[in-house]
């Protein structure tokens, strides 16, 4: 079987789509699967090991003004195309998808002279340029891990003026989203909730869609063995996306006792301030720290060694941090908002409280804090668990799965 | 001089000059003291009025959309801090959808009655927007420092 890959953004550390690119062609290729990618920047890293990887370009215009534009990027506008991006990009319209999508179409009519295909795997691109790729007689298939609707209500809960929700409406391409995804062969999302989100979102037939959970690397998330310290909360996540709900979070710092502490991870000022600007509010500062980005090796330390991970997620589409600091053994206490109560097992692997609720929440972790062996069970269930799902070998396996589904359907209707 | 530097300036002084000459016989010229607004036959009248009219329907109904989904938000309430910051956002987006509802029924009645101005100012609108971008990009080119390597002979 080969399959090309879709994706607009390989980078790993864009929104998670890299990482899922990464590990998920990494394993289906061990898997006999071969394996194309046609990619923009940022660029992955080098996974020419197991795969055949093309670089599709981006002018990524948007949020720039034109006279800040690169002069090598201008004197490309001359091209219809490059031209159209940038004139969407004067009205805070976001065209980096679309202009993805059909690329890739004129990359992939390209390669197929020489190349073909069983399959082509998108990931949550769903440009337009998806569609006239249906002509090459290929089934498609998409991962959308949530719908952009999620990000959009949380943008729209920090607007207040006219101009503010305009160009948030702006920004999402939502209209040509819910046009591509229903046009596609099937959608793989990573949680029951997702099927739900997806109807929601787009009006996408429960059928069409089928559920593999997303996979972590076990092997580099297993615990580190250093000493795990006692009332030190962890947060993992990015402090400027509000479905983070990290309000909920401080204010139930206010309520612990002063002696628990809370180690973010992720930028603080003067580069992110949104979250420290809350801190200030909540006159938490002396209790809360900030690491900025961490490697891998460094992001395993600290859950290894702090004694409970929190989320205050409104909406997860999957709850990466969750299963990670589970695959270290270290205890959760997380919301119940989205696929987080898929991901961890309430009273197994953590506590789980309703999202805005930050009384819950401060409850929640006194009650995990009080009881150190308590964590330590719960720690061992959640390694367990992390295992028996959320492996990329098991996430491949359940994706090649999808992928022979839908080419048998596919090659019955022909 | 590189060659992309050649081509801003052209970008710079043709759509200075395609927006002057649209500007003049499309506007000024037509009302000039004893100018006559041109008379089309009902084809060719609606041979130009449909593809514009499209486009005009569209950029109202984009209007509209946007004014009707603010109206219609419903997710989690807003963060504290931005309840306190009352704008009158959905009361403006009332007005936005009004606003784009009566250009749309104006623009409608004025195609109804082959009316020269109601072609003539939304293709004068879509024409000074995209020269203003070449124009704009133009400048940028002639301005920005070249990062590209130089080519021998350029």
């Amino acid at each position: 079987m080969r399959v090309l890959f879709l994706c607009y953004r390989g980078n790993p550390f864009c929104g998670g789509q890299g990482i899922y690119l990464y590990n998920l062609t990494k394993e289906l290729a061990k898997q006999g699967v071969e394996i194309d990618v046609l990619v923009g920047p940022p660029y992955p890293d080098p996974m020419e090991e197991w795969a055949n990887v093309y670089r599709i370009d981006n002018l990524n215009l948007w949020s720039v003004r034109t006279r800040k534009i690169p002069y090598e990027k201008l004197v490309r506008l001359s091209s219809p195309g490059n031209f159209t991006e940038y004139a969407m990009t004067r009205f805070h319209m976001f065209p980096e998808m679309e202009a993805f999508s059909f690329r890739a179409f004129f990359a992939l009519r390209k390669l197929l002279k020489e190349r073909s295909y069983d399959l082509i795997h998108d990931v949550q691109c769903l440009g337009w340029g998806l569609l006239p790729m249906k002509g090459f007689g290929i089934p498609i298939v998409t991962t959308v891990h949530h719908p952009l609707t999620k990000d959009r209500e949380a943008d729209f809960m920090r607007n207040h003026t006219l101009w503010d929700f305009m160009t948030t409406i702006m920004f999402y391409p939502l209209n040509m989203q819910r046009f591509v995804i229903n046009r596609l062969d099937r959608v793989i999302t990573s949680s029951v909730e997702g099927v739900k989100e997806l109807q929601n979102a787009f009006g996408l037939k429960p059928e069409k869609v089928s559920v593999v959970m997303n996979g972590i690397d076990i092997v580099g998330f297993q615990n580190s063995g250093g000493r795990r310290v006692d009332n030190e909360l962890l947060f993992v996540g990015n402090t400027e996306d509000h479905k983070k709900g990290l309000r909920y979070l401080f204010e139930a710092m206010t309520m612990l006792p002063e002696k628990i502490t809370l180690t973010i991870v992720d930028e603080g000022p003067p580069k992110r301030l949104s979250a420290f600007e809350m801190i200030q509010k909540y006159n938490i500062e002396h209790r809360v720290t900030f690491t900025g980005k961490v490697d891998m090796g460094t992001l395993v330390h600290l859950y290894s060694t702090k004694t409970l991970l929190v989320m205050s997620s409104l909406h997860e589409g999957f709850g990466l941090p969750a299963a990670e600091a589970m695959a270290c053994g270290t205890p959760v206490v997380t919301t119940t908002a989205g696929a987080l109560k898929e991901v961890v097992a309430h009273g197994e692997c953590g506590l789980m409280v309703p999202p805005k609720d930050p009384v819950a929440l401060k409850d929640a972790i006194l009650e995990v804090l009080k009881d150190k062996k308590r964590q330590k069970d719960m720690g061992k269930k959640g390694r367990a668990r992390a295992v028996d799902l959320f492996s990329w070998p098991v996430a491949a396996e359940n994706t090649r799965k999808v992928y022979e589904d839908v080419i048998e359907k596919y090659r019955s209707t022909l | 001089m590189p060659r992309a530097r050649i081509y801003g300036y052209l970008a710079v002084l043709v759509s200075l000059a395609l927006g002057a000459v649209f500007f003049y016989y499309a506007g000024i010229e037509q009302v000039l003291p004893g100018a006559a607004v041109p008379v089309l036959s009902s084809n060719a009248y609606y041979a130009i009025a449909v593809p514009i009219g499209i486009v005009v329907l569209g950029v109202l109904g984009a209007g509209f959309w946007i004014g009707w989904t603010i109206l219609t938000i419903k997710v989690a309430p807003p963060m504290p801090e931005i309840v306190e910051k009352n704008d009158y956002a959905k009361i403006k987006a009332f007005f936005l959808c009004l606003v784009t509802l009566g250009v749309a029924g104006l623009f409608v009645y004025g195609l109804v009655l082959k009316s020269y101005w109601a072609i003539a100012v939304p293709a004068a609108a879509v024409t000074l927007v995209l020269l203003g971008m070449v124009f704009w990009v133009g400048i940028a080119i002639i301005t920005t420092r070249s990062t590209l390597p130089r080519v021998k002979g350029n």
